[in-house]
């Protein structure tokens, strides 16, 4: 039953982190390879101001998502200006630069050694370190950014986002400051990044830069891609098939256990290469002129 | 409404506009033509803001947006039509309106998507539909529209963006003669709203049927400027379109 829990809790923060890549890459047409960075901005800060300074949970929460996204800021201000493909590897730069920053910035992050320890949050007189009560928090938490993203995904912005994406001249012709938007976008989806980093740093109570890594970005890309860029529902789907279903799946094959984990991985790296190749006109189209 | 002084415009040292100078009065049709290459689209492009020019002027409603953004021009009151259809394929039909009639609007007045704003807009994108004929394909993605249903859309969303002036880019380019036709009507209407209208063509008999003057454009020149009957006639305009060899072939008969 705790495994079931521990699937639970992990589907509630990766709906968070592919909801929210969904709204840059989805919507926003941004291939954006540094939003692992900004998860894991979350993540060090929650664990950070939790284990150092003693900072309780909403605190975290709050820091968590406005330093990741005011991370999602100076990337964007510099990226952004870069054409499509040169965006991607601006991203990606910035991506190992953090990387780099976490594994080397020993006196604040411990390097490859980690930040353990990170106590559950208090909240409610209830005891976080019981599982059950911790999937309650992650799911409250991931219910308020579905709805908070739900809105967003419906709403006026979301039109400009995508008009923005598919003909940015035409975008600009109807009044539509196309750089302010995406740079708004980077912002809001750090945030939500940030936020789901904090829920990871709380749940597993320790963190170290390997959970960052370019394989998990590879894991949220094939999630928001199998279940259909700017898709709602289809991400939400197809966070529950990676996170949980598919992987459990494996494990009735009798694979051994040494294998299964790397197996994992190979699985989402084949499956985004299919979809991607299957949709690759949809995906990528021919960027319009005038 | 619209002023152009001396405009200039050149990339990889290939000079594509040449001291180019017109104005347009307010409510005016003004037609433009040349072969192609003379810079007709990027006449467009400079006065939209999507190229700037090396060198000139252009002032719009009194003020000189020579180096204003795109986007700011378009507040007030530019609307373009693209030459390679504008649409937004991947939305539907009524949400490329909605997105038109929200770019004049504050943001905080449409975000919630379930506001009595988001009601209205939808409400009037679907009267701009019918106007069209296309309010029975609202639900529908513009993809799935024929090239002259898109141009119809196109235009149908710039006037719903609440435009002033019109740049009107080829807007029959690959459209079938019925499509024409409703262009053509679609033009006349914004003409009776007394908008502003520049319209590139290459069909003279078909902007001469609502211009009230027309613009020869040739290698980055304005090289003449009347109206459509005197035009037609005109013998630069022949030699600009078939060139020399016509007269040679006519002599070597």
């Amino acid at each position: 039953m705790d495994y079931i829990i521990h699937l639970l809790i992990l589907i509630c923060i990766y709906l968070i982190l592919a909801q929210s890549f969904n709204l840059i890459f989805g919507l926003g047409g941004l291939f954006n390879l540094a939003h692992v960075a900004v998860y894991a901005i979350g993540a060090y800060t929650t664990a950070i101001l939790a284990t150092e300074y003693n900072f309780g949970f909403y605190a975290c929460l709050i820091f968590s998502a406005l330093l990741a996204g005011l991370l999602a800021l100076m990337i964007g201000e510099i990226s952004l200006r870069l054409s499509h493909d040169y965006f991607a590897i601006g991203s990606l730069a910035f991506s190992a630069v953090v990387s780099a920053l976490l594994i080397n910035w020993k006196s604040l992050t411990r390097g490859v050694l980690g930040i353990p320890g990170i106590p559950r949050p208090e909240l409610f007189n209830l005891d976080f370190n019981n599982i059950r009560n911790f999937l309650w928090l992650a799911a409250l938490v991931a219910l308020f950014s579905q709805a908070a993203l739900y809105v967003i995904f419906r709403s006026s912005y979301a039109r400009s986002l995508r008009a923005q994406a598919e003909f940015e001249l035409a975008a600009l012709a109807l009044n539509r400051d196309t750089r302010l938007i995406k740079v708004f976008s980077f912002f809001i989806a750090s945030c939500f990044a940030g936020v789901a980093g904090s829920l990871f740093a709380y749940y597993l109570n320790y963190i170290d830069p390997s959970s960052f890594s370019l394989g998990e970005m590879v894991s949220i890309l094939t999630i928001v891609v199998v279940g259909r860029p700017g898709s709602f529902a289809g991400v939400m789907i197809s966070t529950l098939i990676l996170t949980a279903v598919l992987p459990e799946g494996l494990r009735f094959m009798k694979i051994d256990a040494s294998i299964l984990g790397p197996m994992r991985q190979m699985l989402h790296a084949v499956i985004l290469f299919i979809v991607v190749y299957w949709n690759r006109a949809r995906l990528f189209p021919v960027e319009r002129v005038v | 409404m619209l002023l152009a002084e001396n405009l200039e415009f050149s990339i990889n040292g290939l000079q594509i506009l040449n001291r180019v100078t017109f104005k347009v009065r307010s409510g005016e049709t003004v037609g433009i033509i040349g072969p192609n290459g003379s810079g007709k689209t990027t006449l467009f492009n400079c006065i939209s803001g999507f190229n700037i020019p090396n060198a000139g002027k252009i002032v719009f409603k009194g003020q000189d947006i020579t180096e204003m953004p795109a986007f700011k021009r378009a507040a007030l009151g530019l609307g373009r039509v693209f030459q390679n259809l504008g649409v937004f394929r991947e939305m539907t039909v009524l949400e490329n309106i909605v997105v038109a009639i929200e770019g004049r609007q504050p943001l905080a007045g449409t975000f919630w998507p379930w506001s009595r704003r988001n009601r209205e807009n939808q409400k009037q994108a679907l009267s701009y539909l019918k106007e069209v004929g296309l309010a029975g394909r609202a639900g529908d993605k513009a993809s799935s529209l024929s090239g002259g249903q898109m141009r119809l859309l196109e235009i149908i969303r710039t006037l719903a963006f609440g435009a002033d002036l019109f740049l009107l880019d080829e807007p029959t380019a690959g459209v079938s003669p019925k499509m024409k036709d409703d262009v053509a009507h679609l033009i006349i209407r914004l003409q009776r709203m007394q908008k502003t209208v520049l319209v590139i063509e290459h069909d003279i008999n078909f902007i001469q049927k609502f211009c009230d003057r027309i613009m020869v454009l040739d290698v980055g020149r304005v090289v003449l400027d009347d109206t459509p009957e005197n035009i037609r006639n005109n013998e630069l305009l022949h030699e600009i379109y078939f060139g020399a060899g016509k007269e040679q072939e006519n002599s070597s008969r």
